[in-house]
């Protein structure tokens, strides 16, 4: 029901047009790239997704990530703005399913984003690297561990927007997250767990062990954020 | 009203919105990996840049590229989100104040804290520099004759952004456009500095300066160096276009 309720309620905030407009420009990025400097990425010895994502996935997957922080503010902003939040604790809604019904549409909205962004590196394959069908199985598989890579990060980014009542400071927290993933060098496992810094990654290079050690923290924090967002609304809710 | 009077008054509203907090967190943050990886400025002495040089304008450049102008776009938001609240801006518009000056100073209200942001900068490289000369045992602390018109020079050149950034606040209604919007704008800025038409993009001025900074200081790297013309001219037009709009479209919408 919550998941339903918050598809109507972005139905005049933009949040789509928004989400659309990011996916076209991310995924604009691999064709531009091939487009204007096609001599610098056709004669690589990596497999073509590889070296694809290598030239463009740190702008499309940044961009990917800034979306989430703005749409997770602009969904509790609507909560908070007119005090919109009480008339919702009023009603029989557990305020943990406002919660994971936002986290549900900004993933679905994610998993778009991702989708088109996959179309446009297997084009791109199949265009320049003159690739056949077998390009679709390795885009479909960054294409999942990408996903679930996210989910930490739209968790959090809903969880300080959750918290923060003033818009402003939820943006700000999140972006001083973004800036921080941004700062977090490839090769050190442990820094890059950090949830924004994690959907940075991609399968290219990484070795079977890693790929696990990643997938085993995605699904964790994921769980532990949930965990940690249910105890914060219980702990407010006793003090309102 | 006087202009100035307005302009305190504006300032006096975001007394307590806490963006100096955040502005400060991220400065803080800025400056923790130049610290950690502090031995990294010496092998660039092979490009003829100094360590100290070098610890500087790394810091410089990662503040110019993203935190600089994502945290203008926060303060955007408090500006104009502090006003929509309660009907604020209503209430301001009945006042005998025109429209073009509020739009104007709630502007200056946004280069005062771009400057604010600045100074924590500096004054974290300061104590940064000083944290890394203990560890390294190597002076990197630069005059402050030296680093202040550094500091001031990005500032300055990134006037144009944040007035675009303004338009786009006062322009776009919905905050999901505003703010992704400009956020957007903020991740190809690396990519339009490699295109022949970088001036005509204000999100690249800011890391541009920084840059050719870094090319002037380390000798065996050609960066591009600054040429006025045609780039102050362009900042300039955008400056004014932008605020000209901003001006001219401030409050329509509270009116209507």
């Amino acid at each position: 029901m919550s998941l339903a309720l918050e598809c109507r309620k972005i139905k005049r905030t933009g949040l789509t047009a928004a989400f659309l407009g990011g996916e076209l420009l991310a995924s604009a990025v691999p064709v531009l790239n091939m487009a204007y400097r096609p001599e610098l990425y056709l004669h690589r010895e990596a497999s073509p997704v590889n070296v694809l994502l290598g030239a463009g996935w740190q702008m499309m997957v940044m961009l990917n990530v800034l979306l989430i922080v703005t749409g997770a503010c602009a969904l509790y902003h609507m909560e908070y703005a007119d005090n919109a939040i009480l008339k919702m604790c009023s009603l029989p809604v557990k305020e943990s399913g406002l919660f994971f019904g936002k986290a549900f549409l900004i993933a679905g909205l994610s998993a778009v984003f991702l989708l088109m962004e996959a179309v446009s590196v297997a084009g791109c394959a199949v265009r320049w690297f003159g690739t056949g069908r077998e390009v679709c199985g390795e885009v479909l598989r960054n294409l999942g561990f990408s996903l679930l890579l996210l989910l930490p990060a739209i968790l959090l980014a809903l969880l300080i927007a959750s918290v923060c009542k003033n818009m402003w400071i939820a943006l700000g927290v999140g972006v001083i997250g973004v800036l921080i993933a941004t700062m977090i060098p490839a090769g050190q496992f442990a820094a890059s767990l950090f949830p924004f810094a994690l959907p940075f990654r991609t399968l290219s290079g990484l070795e079977q062990e890693t790929i696990r050690g990643y997938v085993t923290a995605g699904a964790a924090e994921t769980a532990a954020i949930s965990v940690l967002e249910i105890i914060l609304l219980r702990v407010r809710r006793a003090f309102q | 009203m006087k202009f100035l009077s307005l302009l305190r008054a504006e300032l006096q509203k975001t007394r307590r919105s806490g963006i100096l907090w955040i502005l400060l967190a991220a400065a803080v943050i800025l400056w923790i990996p130049s610290i950690l990886n502090a031995e990294m400025n010496f092998g660039m002495q092979a490009e003829g840049i100094s360590p100290e040089h070098n610890f500087l304008i790394q810091g410089f450049m990662a503040m110019a590229w993203f935190m600089f102008p994502a945290s203008m776009v926060v303060v955007t938001v408090l500006i104009s989100q502090t006003e929509r609240i309660h009907h604020g801006m209503l209430k301001m518009l009945a006042l005998p104040v025109s429209t073009a000056k509020l739009c104007l100073a709630k502007f200056l209200v946004l280069v005062f804290y771009s400057g604010m942001g600045f100074l924590f900068s500096v004054g974290m490289y300061y104590v940064s520099a000083a944290i890394a000369s203990r560890t390294q045992g190597y002076e990197f602390v630069l005059p402050p004759l030296f680093v202040m018109p550094e500091a001031a020079a990005v500032w300055a050149s990134s006037v144009p952004m944040q007035a675009f950034f303004w338009m786009l606040a006062v322009c776009i209604r919905t905050p999901v456009f505003s703010i992704g919007t400009g956020l957007a704008s903020i991740v190809p800025s690396v990519l339009m500095l490699n295109t022949s038409v970088w001036y005509l993009y204000p999100m690249a001025y800011p890391f541009f300066v920084i840059t050719a900074r870094y090319g002037e200081l380390a000798e065996n790297l050609s960066m591009e160096t600054i040429e006025f013309f045609p780039w102050l001219s362009a900042a300039v037009l955008i400056t004014l276009a932008c605020l000209l709009i901003s001006c001219f479209r401030f409050g329509r919408a509270e009116r209507r």
